[in-house]
């Protein structure tokens, strides 16, 4: 049995639904004690669009992490993506009363609370809103305002906002089991706490996730959350393009992904094929891998490219000095690290969540990637807030997550 | 029928082996032969030729020459070529005495060096004047070994082109790609060696091995036809379930055959199937259904099997064939050789480059025909066995080949030349100059097809939310989006 504080992290993947169960130690380090997975039905896309079904199958999968790390789950992290979820930067600003001139923690709420005074469509709720820096008095820079001597303190926020009834949908499912749901976070957010290092916040660094039905990013500049947001579209795309492409089931293509596929050109012998053995229902199928491997490029390609663009609209891409950083189920094909570096021109790197104790085969992993770094991100949640009641999750925001 | 009594004939006359000697002249060339002998070849004549007596004493070849007792007095070259040809030719009466009585001649050597690249056109003429037939497998250096020694290697080889029947060059560079980049260095330079002794091996057994379908010196010789070209060689072998396709696609693997890609250039490609009592003719289908994916419609492939009890399960597979050199007028410019019968086999080169779309092939063939025999081998009585048997050979090969390039006028000049005269230059020309138009047509006819019209839809997303962004719905393929034929 767990004997520090237990954690667990629950992402509801469009092809897994995975369960990380982890302990924090006293020294603050993380240990993993379980990881339990069952095969995603009923989500497309990031999203549910089968409750039921979807319900079932988290439920397995805690079970199953139950069984593997022997504790009761009770509450849990969970991660949100969806094509809804978008992010933007805004800049909160408040003045401190006249006969006062320290700032003290309740100007850096205040000012938090400004910053989220934009329009976001109303359907919206905010998921994050992560701090960049803070200024006071035009000093720029400052990273903890409280105890310094000024009039106006203002602050740069990063903020991600989705659908509430689509993220309600999420932790209603959870919610049913029964489970308590401690924090909805950005999935992309959570991978980047594990795959990167403060180095690599600090140097610059693009983290792109592409799971199974999204591709979340993330970009780090100067150790602050700069850009984010979420694609929907990952592996299954992938996957739907060779059953299309190739005219073999779903099932099939899949696994010829897995096995077989790589996304770069003109690495393999013209005329080189791939023999699919025949199957109950399934009649056995020669198949070029050129064609295969050209299917797979062409979306990769277009993926990465679109983020790209998208990134592009705001100039902090120029200022990435650690490269890009690929993880999510969809980083295990062959090449793709080649490729992005290709495309984002810039070393690109597949990555798995890093230092961590306990189970460290499945931190390697990169399928893992959100799960764990919901766990990691909890553990920075808790340290600065210590539990208390959960009442409402979309109003709360938190101090010093970066 | 004609064809059933020789293949009647054919086993008897292989009870005797032709004779065949492997010569390995300088340091790279002993280095290969160690590999050739290690590889059971230890039945042929292994001859080592060195000026550096240290490094003959170690090779473990039967016969050993020291080449120019007095001009490097026992020491090696310092990379000097001129030096080796000094050297060979002082040595020339003991090199004409080792290598005498051989009816094939291989030479290994490593060009670049001193005695490599001085000795061994000297030995390969020396062989040629014997009457001998010479194959020669050189390496190139490593490009990092320096521009002198890249350009020394490349008059050798030049050289060597004249004299020898075929070179078969392999370019050290290519074979860093086939090496793990940890591996060390001796293992790097083994696997040359093996790709040498590999070659060596299949080419002997590819002439000596009772086929069913037989490859003889004639074939061989036209798929190695191009001067100066770089030739493509392919050697796998495998007893997996699936050991035709295994075998093919480690032959393809080969670098020297950069992964397939050349063979769609090459006009003419060797390949031979080898197997044990349990070769099927599917797997020989399989197998060369997929190496014509490989090739491009009017390619000759000349195809041999051969049927080798000691193969046990193992099914192996050789690909050999050659591109020419871009420049043909490199190849011209070279020919002016010292011996007369030197002469034709360039010319059958320079000719078919050239005079593609010209109708009339019947004068120019003449000449080579003509040249041809004199070339091969002076006692010519001697050799008269495999270019009948060969000729018989390929009527039974014929239908095959037919049915790849059906060039309509080809058909009827082919069929009675075989039979005629036995170099079979003629047959192969014939058909390569019918073969280019019908290229072109393949051409055009692909670019048509790729306006064929795909229904556009997304598949497993088709009731999902469809996910637009900058216009375009993402889950219907890219492919599609993008025009891209994949099929």
């Amino acid at each position: 049995m767990a004997n520090g504080d237990l954690i667990v992290g629950l992402e509801i993947g469009t092809s897994k639904i995975c369960v990380v169960v982890g302990e924090t130690r006293p020294d603050g380090t993380l240990k993993i004690l379980g990881v339990g997975q069952a095969p995603s039905r009923g989500v497309r896309k990031g999203e549910i669009v089968d409750f039921e079904t979807a319900m079932k199958c988290v439920h397995e999968a805690v079970v199953d992490a139950e069984q593997k790390s022997d504790v009761m789950i009770r509450s849990v992290f969970i991660s949100v993506a969806g094509g809804h979820i978008q992010s933007f930067n805004n800049r909160g600003c408040v003045m401190l009363p006249e006969d006062r001139d320290e700032i003290d923690e309740q100007d850096v709420e205040d000012v938090k609370v400004n910053a989220r005074e934009v329009s976001i469509p109303a359907q919206n709720a905010f998921l994050h809103s992560i701090i960049q820096h803070y200024h006071v008095d035009g000093q720029e820079g400052v990273l903890n305002p409280v105890g310094m001597l000024g009039e106006k303190l203002e602050a740069d926020f990063h903020i991600v906002h989705g659908v509430r009834t689509r993220i309600q949908n999420t932790i209603r499912c959870v919610k049913e089991l029964p489970l308590e749901v401690e924090d909805v976070v950005f999935g992309a957010l959570a991978s980047a706490q594990v795959v990167l290092t403060q180095h690599q916040k600090n140097l610059g660094a693009l983290v792109v996730d592409i799971g199974g039905g999204t591709t979340d990013y993330i970009l780090y500049v100067d150790g602050a959350v700069k850009q984010s947001g979420c694609l929907a579209v990952g592996g299954d795309h992938v996957t739907n393009d060779i059953s299309m492409g190739l005219r073999i089931p779903m099932a099939r293509a899949e696994k010829l992904k897995t096995e077989e596929g790589g996304c770069v050109l003109g690495n393999c012998l013209p005329g080189e094929t791939i023999l699919l053995k025949d199957d109950s229902g399934f009649a056995g199928k020669e198949i070029e891998r050129e064609t295969l491997n050209t299917i797979i490029h062409l979306r990769l390609r277009e993926i990465f490219e679109l983020l790209k663009r998208t990134i592009e609209e705001e100039p902090f891409i120029n200022y990435v000095g650690g490269g890009v950083f690929i993880t999510g189920g969809c980083s295990l094909l062959s090449g793709i690290d080649h490729l992005a570096g290709e495309i984002f021109e810039m070393p690109a790197h597949v990555t798995h969540a890093q230092t961590l104790a306990g189970l460290t085969s499945a931190a390697e992993n990169p399928q893992f990637s959100t799960a764990i770094g919901l766990l990691k991100y909890a553990q920075a949640v808790q340290v600065d807030r210590p539990r208390r009641g959960i009442t409402r999750i979309f109003s709360r925001f938190f101090p010093g997550m970066r | 029928m004609i064809q059933l009594s020789k293949n009647y004939s054919l086993p008897e006359r292989h009870e005797e082996q032709i004779p065949i000697k492997v010569v390995g002249v300088g340091s790279a060339g002993s280095n290969a032969l160690d590999r050739v002998l290690l590889d059971g070849m230890d039945k042929n004549d292994l001859i080592a030729l060195n000026t550096d007596v240290q490094a003959l004493a170690t090779s473990v070849a039967a016969r050993k020459v020291q080449l120019g007792r007095n001009a490097t007095r026992g020491l090696g070259t310092g990379g000097d070529p001129e030096l080796g040809y000094q050297a060979a030719l002082e040595s020339g009466e003991e090199i004409r005495q080792a290598i005498a009585g051989a009816r094939m001649i291989y030479i290994c050597a490593g060009l670049g060096g001193g005695t490599g690249s001085g000795a061994a056109p000297v030995v390969a003429q020396l062989a040629r004047e014997a009457g001998s037939l010479v194959i020669a497998f050189v390496t190139l250096p490593f490009s990092f070994e320096g521009k002198r020694r890249a350009s020394q290697a490349q008059d050798a080889l030049d050289r060597l082109n004249e004299v020898a029947n075929a070179v078969i060059c392999f370019e050290n560079d290519r074979m860093g790609d086939m090496v793990a980049p940890k591996a060390g260095i001796h293992q790097a330079f083994g696997v040359t060696d093996m790709t040498i002794s590999q070659s060596v091996r299949s080419i002997v057994n590819l002439i000596q091995r009772p086929g069913l379908i037989r490859i003889g010196f004639d074939d061989l010789f036209a798929a190695l036809r191009s001067q100066n070209g770089r030739c493509l060689f392919g050697f796998g072998e495998s007893d997996s379930d699936n050991r035709a396709h295994d075998a093919l696609n480690q032959a393809l693997k080969n670098p020297l055959m950069d992964k397939g890609r050349m063979l769609s250039e090459a006009s003419h490609v060797l390949v031979q199937v080898t197997g044990g009592p349990g070769l099927t003719l599917s797997e020989v289908e399989i197998l060369m259904r997929e190496l014509g994916r490989h090739v491009r419609d009017h390619t000759q492939i000349v195809f041999g099997t051969a049927v080798d009890g000691k193969m046990g399960n193992r099914l192996s597979v050789t690909i050999i064939s050659s591109l020419s050199a871009e420049e043909p007028t490199v190849s011209q410019a070279a020919p002016p050789k010292p011996e007369s019968f030197l002469a034709p086999p360039p010319a059958i080169l320079e000719e078919v480059d050239q005079p593609a779309p010209t109708p009339a092939p019947v004068p120019k063939v003449d000449p080579p025909s003509l040249g041809y025999p004199v070339t091969g081998m002076v006692p010519q009585s001697e050799m008269q066995p495999p270019p009948e048997s060969l000729a018989n050979d390929l009527i039974a090969f014929d239908e095959p080949i037919d049915a790849a390039p059906p060039p309509p006028p080809a058909p009827s000049i082919k069929k009675p030349t075989p039979r005629l005269i036995p170099p079979k230059k003629k047959p192969l020309m014939d058909k390569e100059e019918p073969a280019k138009p019908v290229k072109k047509d393949k051409y055009v006819q692909a670019k048509q097809e790729v306006m064929q019209f795909e229904p556009v839809t997304r598949g497993r997303f088709e009731k999902s939310e469809p996910t637009i962004v900058e216009g375009q719905d993402l889950d219907i393929p890219t492919y599609l989006r993008k025009n891209v034929k994949v099929k």
